[in-house]
């Protein structure tokens, strides 16, 4: 690996521009110094890949208010308790009375809504190709179980139509580190499709520091080149998981879907199919963005045109402790990860 | 978001399965995959998404190699 | 039996509990005389701190609230170089606690305040409406030893930083019990007498030391930073981390930098005696994971830096928002 290191250090040809797509990836490059490892000439751009960064405002508040009707609790991953709608964040309701629970797993809800029949159990279904399939596992369940009193609050997004969108309006990006949990749903040939039809390398990678280095230097190496090149194969095949597939498809079907600071990107989200709208809880339509700081240049860091630090309101109006955009919300943020680590790209 | 965590099954009821994390058991959905004791797999939000094979340092040294020479 | 608010009400009920539970458990000279105040003897210079404890639940593995509550107090004397020496402890007890489990928490208090060389000289219990729940407050005293000056800002470019086990082990163990996560992570609860006294007796030019709690090494790290305007730069490959900590961490999220211990610390030594102190830490009690996991140096003042395993360097940021559930 000394090798591939000092091969990228010393790095001195164009400036390279890869984005990554995964909130996850995002935290870990931070968390393993990565950018540290690299010369001034290769960057690292943060995509639209948090699904909490490019949850719209709409849907917070109907989280929000639906978190204050009789008999009903929304129930949430951690990670979003905390962003704000265009008045509250659901940790906000849950101090002012609302029912709110955090869960590990949207698994967890089935045992809720079983305990307490007549209560509504909502799941802010938010979420990627990696966790639709466990809200379909979580649908199946019900159904075979026959628990009627669960719902979901559906902002699920694909990867695909965005990375289109983002070739297509961002800036000038020399490759792409592929979603590596969202591969292992999707299959690698998701990203060779894309890579032809960009004609830019995406790299598939693992989360720890070893796959990430190995990604940029491989990315690096295949610039100009056209391909998807899988280095996760433990968990990544060519196919994905089809079972997986399957059950998302059963459930879901595309829509459109609206994107903090991008807008509404057609079928690149996920809705429930009309057999099963009664597990709805009011999904569709949640599409504005209200609360928007006019110096707010999320849309344009979430799409590679800006860095974190190249905001007005970075570090200044907009912390992790008070946060303005959505980049800035959520721990897997481009923002936040670059105000925590005091990143400078 | 999409954290998930590699684990061996050491048995499985139905669609559900008890996954060993190092020493820590928790119970996951096996609904997505076809696992048996000894498989070594993918957590993500209490469900097992995948069966992972061995994937080591070695192999990942072995995959740049082709690299290096692109 | 259980406590009703008859135990509070300060009279018959109250004396037979203070009797039968406290009186017998904790039993001293001074407690024994059952005044208004537990009159002990002094020092020139005292150290003096309090703590509280609210942890559910109130058994787990490794440990209880009263060893807790007991751990805490003595660990933070111990960490400002004092000697031990006097606790009160006050209870604050729900109607429907259960006096058999009041006693084996009086019980673990005795024993770990008889480990930690403190007695137990005034106490008070009060009762409150409530579901059986059970909470101590400890204050502690104890007596500084001349010519010892430990502070977080006394640390200096060059010091070795030291932590004294594995982190994260009481964090862990308390959420895998309200999780019901099946594991044999125990609480590392304990007083650390023994490896402050041996790192002073060897004659260790200690700089700054500080338990190891909420927060973690990230935090108390952070604070040595600011305190002292030095960088404190830590080596991930060099932290000292049980398997099935790091593997409980890794499926719930959680970062064994920031959980929190209860029987471990963090210790800033001179340059120079680096190897001796990380040998005092290993052959005392509670100390044979210790592990030399960095150095203060002037990279970027007041900052945590991180060498991570893969070669890179990362500012480690300061624990942000509710955090973790409590946990002491």
């Amino acid at each position: 690996m000394t090798d591939r290191k000092d091969f990228l250090k010393a790095y001195s040809g164009e400036p390279l521009r890869f984005m990554e797509v995964c909130g996850t990836h995002t935290a870990e490059i931070s968390r393993n110094g990565i950018t540290e490892l690299l010369p001034p000439e290769i960057s690292l751009i943060s995509g639209p890949g948090c699904p909490v960064c490019v949850t719209v405002t709409d849907y917070i508040d109907r989280l929000v208010w639906l978190a204050r009707q009789p008999e009903t609790t929304v129930v949430s991953f951690g990670d979003l308790l905390r962003v704000p709608g265009s008045r509250e964040s659901l940790a906000d309701a849950r101090a002012d009375g609302g029912s709110v629970k955090m869960a590990y797993s949207p698994l967890d809800i089935l045992k809720m809504a079983k305990s307490e029949p007549k209560r509504t159990y909502v799941f802010a279904a938010v979420g990627f190709e990696t966790t639709a399939p466990v809200y379909a596992v979580l649908l199946e369940n019900a159904i075979a179980q026959g628990i009627e009193n669960i719902r979901l609050l559906t902002s699920l997004k694909t990867m695909p139509p965005v990375i289109d969108w983002v070739c297509g309006n961002g800036s000038r990006i020399d490759g792409f580190l592929a979603p590596g949990h969202v591969s292992v749903i999707t299959g690698s040939h998701v990203f060779q499709k894309l890579a032809e039809k960009h004609g830019l390398p995406f790299v598939i990678a693992g989360f720890d520091g070893e796959q990430l280095l190995a990604a940029v230097y491989t990315l690096v190496k295949c610039r100009g080149r056209a391909g998807a090149v899988n280095l996760y194969r433990s968990a990544v095949t060519e196919e994905g998981n089809k079972r997986a597939q399957a059950a998302v498809e059963h459930f879901f079907e595309p829509c459109g879907a609206a994107w903090r600071g991008i807008g509404i990107i057609p079928s690149s989200g996920l809705r429930l199919r009309e057999a099963y709208a009664r597990f709805d809880a009011g999904s569709m339509g949640l599409d504005s963005d209200r609360e928007h700081n006019p110096l707010c240049r999320c849309a344009q860091i979430l799409t590679g045109a800006q860095t974190p630090v190249s905001c007005p309101l970075f570090g200044t109006e907009c912390t992790p402790q008070h946060p303005q955009g959505a980049c800035m919300v959520s721990a897997e943020g481009s923002c936040y990860q670059y105000a925590v680590h005091h990143r400078k790209r | 978001m999409c954290v998930a965590v590699p684990g061996t099954v050491i048995s499985v009821e139905g669609t559900v399965a008890a996954v060993d994390f190092s020493g820590n058991v928790v119970r996951a959905e096996a609904g997505l995959v076809s696992v048996k004791p000894g498989d070594f797999v993918l957590v993500h939000a209490g469900c097992i998404l995948q069966v992972l094979t061995k994937q080591d340092h070695d192999s990942l040294m072995e995959l740049l190699k082709e690299i290096d020479g692109s | 039996m259980k406590i009703t608010m008859a135990h509070g009400s300060g009279g018959k009920e109250t004396s037979g509990l203070i009797s039968e539970i406290f009186a017998h458990y904790f039993d001293n000279p001074v407690l024994a005389r059952m005044e208004d105040s537990g009159i002990v003897d002094g020092a020139e210079r005292i150290a003096l701190t309090t703590d509280s404890f609210v942890v559910t639940p109130l058994f787990f593995p490794g440990g209880d609230i009263g060893r807790l509550s007991i751990c805490g107090t003595v660990n933070d004397l111990l960490m400002s170089g004092a000697v031990p020496r006097y606790l009160t402890c006050g209870f604050i007890l729900e109607e429907g606690a259960d006096t058999e489990v009041l006693k084996r928490v009086a019980q673990s208090m005795a024993q770990t305040a008889n480990e930690a060389g403190v007695s137990i000289v005034a106490g008070d219990t009060k009762v409150i409406e409530g579901n059986g729940g059970i909470y101590i407050n400890t204050a502690g005293v104890g007596f500084v030893r001349s010519g010892i000056e430990i502070g977080a800002g006394n640390c200096r470019g060059g010091d070795a930083v030291l932590v004294s086990g594995e982190l994260g082990d009481h964090h862990a163990a308390i959420l895998s019990a309200r999780m019901q996560i099946e594991n044999t992570i125990r609480s590392d609860c304990a007083p650390l007498n023994d490896m402050v006294e041996a790192l002073i007796k060897n004659g260790i030019e200690i700089h700054a030391m500080r338990d190891i709690t909420r927060g973690g090494l990230a935090t108390i790290a952070g604070e040595f930073a600011r305190a002292s305007g030095c960088c404190i730069e830590l080596e991930e490959k060099r932290l000292p981390v049980n398997e099935q900590v790091k593997a409980f961490c890794g499926i719930l999220g959680l970062d064994p930098l920031y959980m929190g211990n209860e029987g471990k610390m963090a210790v800033v030594v001179a340059e120079k005696d680096e190897q001796r102190a990380l040998q005092c830490l290993k052959e005392s009690r509670y100390g044979e994971n210790a592990a030399a996991v960095g150095h203060v140096t002037h990279r970027e003042n007041g900052m945590v830096l991180m060498k991570t395993a893969i070669g890179g360097t990362r500012v480690v940021p300061e624990l942000m928002g509710e955090g973790l559930p409590r946990i002491c």
